[in-house]
């Protein structure tokens, strides 16, 4: 056995793969010559008959044979995994692979939009349950028991005592509970109004919920916040109108509408002609607020505010049917 | 609530645009918009007389006329109405009248004859829906002169008041928020009130029996009055704010609370038994038919008024029917009085009856001003009105007069709460416009007594509120922003975006499902949770909190299906409700991530055939999401679901946190479904807690890897995962990695209760390139352990 062998061999070896056709055949030909009787095999039990001096040698030519007709075998394998299609490939109008797309819902999207801003703006997110008690609910938010107040908002009541939550408005209080004060929170979350489910209302919809608490907060610092937000979400040129209100929660209150993002401000049946749209309450929270959470009212102000998500996004997307984001109908769906 | 600017005329004088007013009182928190009340007739309108009619000669239902409407020529108007007579007046549209936004009248040609404008139906200048003929109207309109004035249209304003403002409900409370504004005099109707003949105390007699919910009770009778309807003045008023005139008496009383704010109600003393005046409560279950003709079950939360035998009306409620003032009645007794907020909200909660007099006294009224103006307002009114004398002095009950509270301002506050300096003047000057009285004051506060007609005032921040919403455009907008350092930053929404990116990376479309479900529903939840029932659902499917996220989700693959659409890929992150007594709420939650498919693995191609997405695809995706997270984790085979084909439990730690499986599918029958429904549900919320995103690199391999195919023969019931776990175990430390590449099964050629099963396994060493020598003693000693432990033979 010399050099000369080896060459023989690796020239058989090349020209049986090239006419190598399918795996099955590949398979054969590793098993004649890489197998545990095959020909590699073969060539190192006659080692011995090789003269001393140049065992080592011929022991690294085979080594080399070995692992290269290992390797071509490996390399041929891989051709034979992808059958290519020569005559296809030629038609470049042949359209891609299918693909399934996916897509994230509107809401959820919209809410990380808006969280995305006010987490720039030095927001942290906080959470609360949708399963609240009363106090959080309303009565730690200045709602005394049988207030008028109380029914701007139809409640569910849960066994055990509970309600739904019907604002996120509870998130305040409970953070506050367990937070000394600078307070500076988001608090995205489902809430739940009992309504008559129609075109206009659904039994759920999706709020967030703002809170900043600390020395020397003044309703001016709401209104930088919430006209830096409105700018950043709805487009430099909006205007941004604030006009007072109630919420039991808040003192003084009020209702911000921006300019309607559809027609500049000039009228038209998004906005019901009148420019307009309302998008959130705020206010600066009220000391009874803090006196529940054991805050010094004396000491510390803030404000608070809460957006619906659903209705903002119902007029963006012309939506006139509210029901359609909670039918989850994929042909909806995979708009987005 | 309607107020009609003409009527606030009466207290203040309007000399602003009154779109400028509807704005500036919206800004200051009474959000209202300008309507008009009645008709609007177009401009261009006209009285007009038809002076000669002629037939149509080419038409036979049109009449040709000569008009006069007072422009100085004749009109020729063709006109189709059967109606249409010379010598009648009628309203006439001129060439260029706008009768609707989209149409403006024009000169035109009616088969052949000239027409030059319009004679109208009623319909036409809607005014109602008589379309049968042209309206013909009396022969003391004047021709030529605008239609429009014979219909005159009052501005009114449309006001939503919130729920802390019952002294909003009237003209008084927006003629005071008017003042603020315009800086003019509200000014009351002085009373003038000529108390005449017996008195009060002699013909009847008022008892309280609980003056906690009827703190006080007042009442004046007037004798002698002539019921019938009310002058046009005062029905006109009361139609403009939406009020139907009912006769002057009932009118009166109607108008004095729209003035005031203030609920009265009148009794025909005639028909008090007695006559006089209990208040009490009722007994349970006893009955009263109110005016509505309702006869309703009492319970003893409700307030009566009787008289001496019977219930006359529920107190701050409605008046009953045998009481009520009509034609027959000659002497009025009117009640002014005072009920506790929270006894009249609960009556009127129990017999879900709202009226204009329970809002005001549910939100408070007042029990001292406003209740003695109104009180003596009205009698004077229907004297005027009526006819009738007013009985001597008054009946009034009220033991424990409510004092008005007082507060003190600091004008350092108001610069504190809202960020703009104001000055006392400006304080003063808004406090008083509102009815606040100032006691004392200098430049650094004001002290002041809050009127009984502005229950929400009680405190500092109340009063700050009320100097500080009027200049809500005038607070600056901080241009500088401070944030405080929060403490911590929130990971827990990052983790969840990046579930949903990876989903939706996956082809999976993300949605939001109802949280509310039906009992049946819930029950067949896959955590086994008990439900939390809600105690006043909306309806039985919607009477539970969800125990998972598959029952919604599969809701979700029902519509779908129903509507045909194919393949259905969907998730959803949101929170699961668990029943648990011991808790704070009753409840614990889980935020979960449920996954529903029912899809084929890829969309229809030319290159491979359709295949169906079954519990391996679900699985696959599983692998990559715990392998991303860096999570390691096992299934256990859950054979407990009679509804699954497979499910198993998905194990982190130990502890069970999810669960993967593939539903039977003659449950979906029904359907059609063209493909498997696969889920899958984590408790994304417990893996977050054990997430730990810092992942230490590990530098990329510098030596080759080799490669070794192994083709095992063994028992059916062996699982690949003990297999794979054995070779992984036995393989040496060069091994890295062993992946199941092919099943094969063929009864014939490997006998029934075999199957092959194919490896791929990858050897590496980071120090050397290894040799295959070093591979093959490894591969044979591996293959004899597994023959001698699982009867595995090469294939």
């Amino acid at each position: 056995m010399n050099k000369a062998t080896v060459t023989e061999i690796r020239k058989q070896f090349e020209k049986a793969l090239e006419e190598v056709r399918d795996t099955a055949a590949l398979e054969a030909l590793k098993h004649g010559y890489l197998g545990r009787k095959g020909i590699i095999a073969g060539l190192f039990a006659r080692i011995r008959e090789v003269p001393p001096e140049s065992r080592k040698e011929t022991g690294e030519l085979l080594n080399s044979l070995k692992t290269d007709l290992s390797a071509a075998i490996d390399a041929r394998s891989m051709q034979f995994a992808v059958p290519r299609k020569q005559k296809e490939i030629t038609d470049f109008s042949m359209p891609g692979y299918a693909m399934h797309h996916g897509s994230r819902h509107p809401l959820t999207q919209a809410v990380d939009d808006m969280l995305n801003i006010f987490q720039h703006l030095g927001f942290d997110i906080a959470y609360g349950p949708e399963v609240e008690i009363d106090w959080y609910n309303f009565e730690s938010l200045n709602f005394p028991p049988d207030h008028p107040a109380r029914d701007m908002q139809d409640t569910f009541y849960t066994e055990g005592g509970g309600v739904l939550r019907t604002h996120t408005s509870p998130v305040q209080t409970r953070y506050m509970s367990t937070h000394k004060p600078p307070v500076r929170i988001v608090a995205p979350g489902r809430v739940f109004r009992n309504e008559a489910i129609s075109a206009r209302s659904y039994c759920l919809f999706h709020q967030i919920e703002g809170l900043y608490i600390d020395e020397g907060i003044t309703f001016a610092d709401l209104k930088g916040t919430i006209e830096l937000f409105c700018r950043l979400y709805y487009g430099k040129d909006v205007r941004i109108k604030f006009r007072g209100s109630y919420f039991p929660f808040t003192e003084p209150s009020a209702e911000i509408d921006v300019s309607c993002f559809l027609c500049g401000g000039k009228g038209c049946p998004v906005c019901k002609q009148s420019g307009w749209l309302e998008i959130m309450g705020c206010g600066m929270v009220d000391p009874n607020v803090l006196k529940a959470v054991n805050y010094d009212s004396e000491r510390y102000s803030g404000y608070a505010f809460g957006l619906g998500i659903e209705r903002m996004l119902m007029m963006r997307l012309g939506i006139n049917d509210i029901r359609i984001l909670f039918e989850n109908d994929v042909e909806f769906l995979k708009q987005f | 609530m309607i107020v009609s600017i003409d009527w606030l005329r009466d207290y203040i004088d309007i000399d602003i645009p009154l779109e400028e007013l509807a704005d500036k009182l919206t800004i200051s928190g009474a959000e209202c918009t300008l309507k008009y009340s009645g008709v609007r007739i177009p401009e261009g309108v006209r009285v007009g007389k038809v002076l000669e009619t002629r037939p149509h000669s080419d038409a036979e239902k049109l009449t040709v006329c000569k008009v006069d409407a007072g422009t100085g020529e004749i009109l020729n108007i063709v006109c189709g109405a059967p109606n249409v007579k010379e010598g009648r007046r009628v309203p006439v549209a001129l060439v260029g009248t706008k009768l609707a936004p989209d149409f403006e009248l024009k000169e035109v040609r009616l088969r052949g004859e000239l027409s030059q404008g319009m004679i109208c139906a009623e319909d036409e200048l809607g005014l109602g829906n008589d379309h049968s003929g042209i309206m013909l109207l009396p022969d003391d309109y004047e021709i030529g002169r605008a239609f429009a004035d014979y219909y005159p249209v009052y501005p009114v304003l449309d006001v939503e008041v919130t729920a802390n403002r019952p002294d909003l409900m009237s003209h008084w409370g927006v003629a005071r928020m008017i003042s603020v504004i315009t800086g003019k005099p509200f000014k009351k109707i002085p009373l003038v009130l000529e108390e005449k003949g017996k008195d009060i105390h002699g013909i009847t007699r008022v008892s309280i029996e609980d003056p906690l919910a009827c703190p006080r009770y007042s009442a004046r009778i007037v004798t002698n009055v002539r019921v019938q309807p009310s002058p046009a003045w005062l029905q006109r008023r009361l139609e403009a704010v939406g009020l139907r005139p009912v006769n002057n008496v009932v009118d009166a009383a109607n108008y004095v609370l729209m003035e005031t704010g203030h609920p009265l109600h009148t009794f025909d003393l005639n028909r008090l038994a007695g006559p006089e005046i209990r208040v009490r409560f009722a007994r349970k279950g006893e009955k009263f038919e109110t005016l509505d003709h309702k006869e309703r079950i009492l319970s003893e939360n409700v307030l009566l008024i009787c008289d001496a035998k019977t219930p006359v009306a529920l107190a701050g409620l409605m008046g009953g029917l045998e009481s009520e003032v009509d034609e027959n009645t000659r002497n009025i007794l009117i009640e002014s009085a005072y009920f506790t907020p929270s006894v009249i909200r609960k009556a009127s909660k129990e017999q879900q009856l709202s009226t204009d007099a329970s809002k005001r006294f549910e939100r408070g009224a007042d029990p001292n001003e406003r209740l003695e103006y109104a009180r003596d307002r009205l009698a004077a009114l229907i004297a005027e009105l009526a006819g009738g004398e007013i009985a001597r002095g008054l009946i009034d009950f009220y033991p424990e007069p409510i004092p008005a509270k007082r507060a003190t301002l600091e004008l350092e506050n108001v610069r504190r709460i809202t960020g703009i300096e104001l000055s006392a003047a400006n304080c003063r000057a808004t406090l008083q416009a509102l009815g606040f009285e100032i006691l004392n004051a200098n430049d650094k506060r004001l002290e002041v007594r809050i009127p009984t007609f502005r229950p929400d005032v009680e405190r500092e921040i109340d009063l700050v509120e009320e100097v500080a919403v009027n200049h809500m455009d005038k607070i600056p907008s901080m241009q500088r922003m401070s944030i405080s350092v929060p403490a911590s930053f929130d990971a827990f929404h990052p983790f969840l975006t990046g579930i949903r990116q990876f989903f939706t990376g996956y082809g999976m479309h993300e949605t939001v499902n109802n949280s509310l479900i039906g009992e049946s529903a819930a029950a067949a939840g896959i955590w086994g949770y008990p439900p939390l029932k809600i105690l006043n659902p909306l309806s039985q499917e919607m009477n539970v909190l969800r125990t998972d996220m598959i029952q919604p989700l599969l809701g979700s693959l029902r519509i779908n299906a129903l509507r045909k659409r194919g393949d259905i890929r969907l998730y959803e992150l949101a929170n699961v409700i668990e029943k648990d007594p011991s808790a704070e709420t009753g409840a614990r939650e889980h935020h979960n991530l449920g996954v529903l498919c029912s899809s084929s693995l890829w969309g229809l191609n030319w290159n491979e055939p359709e295949k169906s997405a079954d519990y391996f695809y679900l699985k696959g995706i599983l692998e990559h999401f715990m392998e991303d997270r860096g999570f390691v984790y096992k299934l256990r085979e859950n054979t407990q679901n009679a509804a699954f084909e497979i499910l198993c439990d998905i194990l982190v730690r130990k502890e069970l946190i999810g669960r993967i499986g593939q539903y039977r599918d003659e449950i979906f029958e029904k359907l059609q479904l063209q493909h498997p429904v696969v889920i899958m549900e984590l408790q994304v919320e417990k893996l977050f807690e054990w997430y730990k995103p810092q992942k230490q690199y590990t530098p990329p391999p510098a030596y080759p890897s080799i490669f070794r195919d192994m083709s095992l023969v063994m028992d059916k019931k062996t699982p690949a995962n003990v297999l794979i776990n054995e070779i992984l175990q036995q393989g040496g430390k060069y091994l890295i990695d062993c992946l199941l590449y092919d099943l094969y099964i063929d009864d014939k050629k490997l006998g029934e209760d075999k199957k092959a099963l194919s490896f791929r396994l990858e050897f590496r060493s980071d120090k050397k390139t290894l040799k295959d020598s070093q591979i093959d003693d490894v591969m044979s000693k591996l293959f004899k352990r597994l023959e001698n432990q699982y009867g595995a033979r090469l294939r």
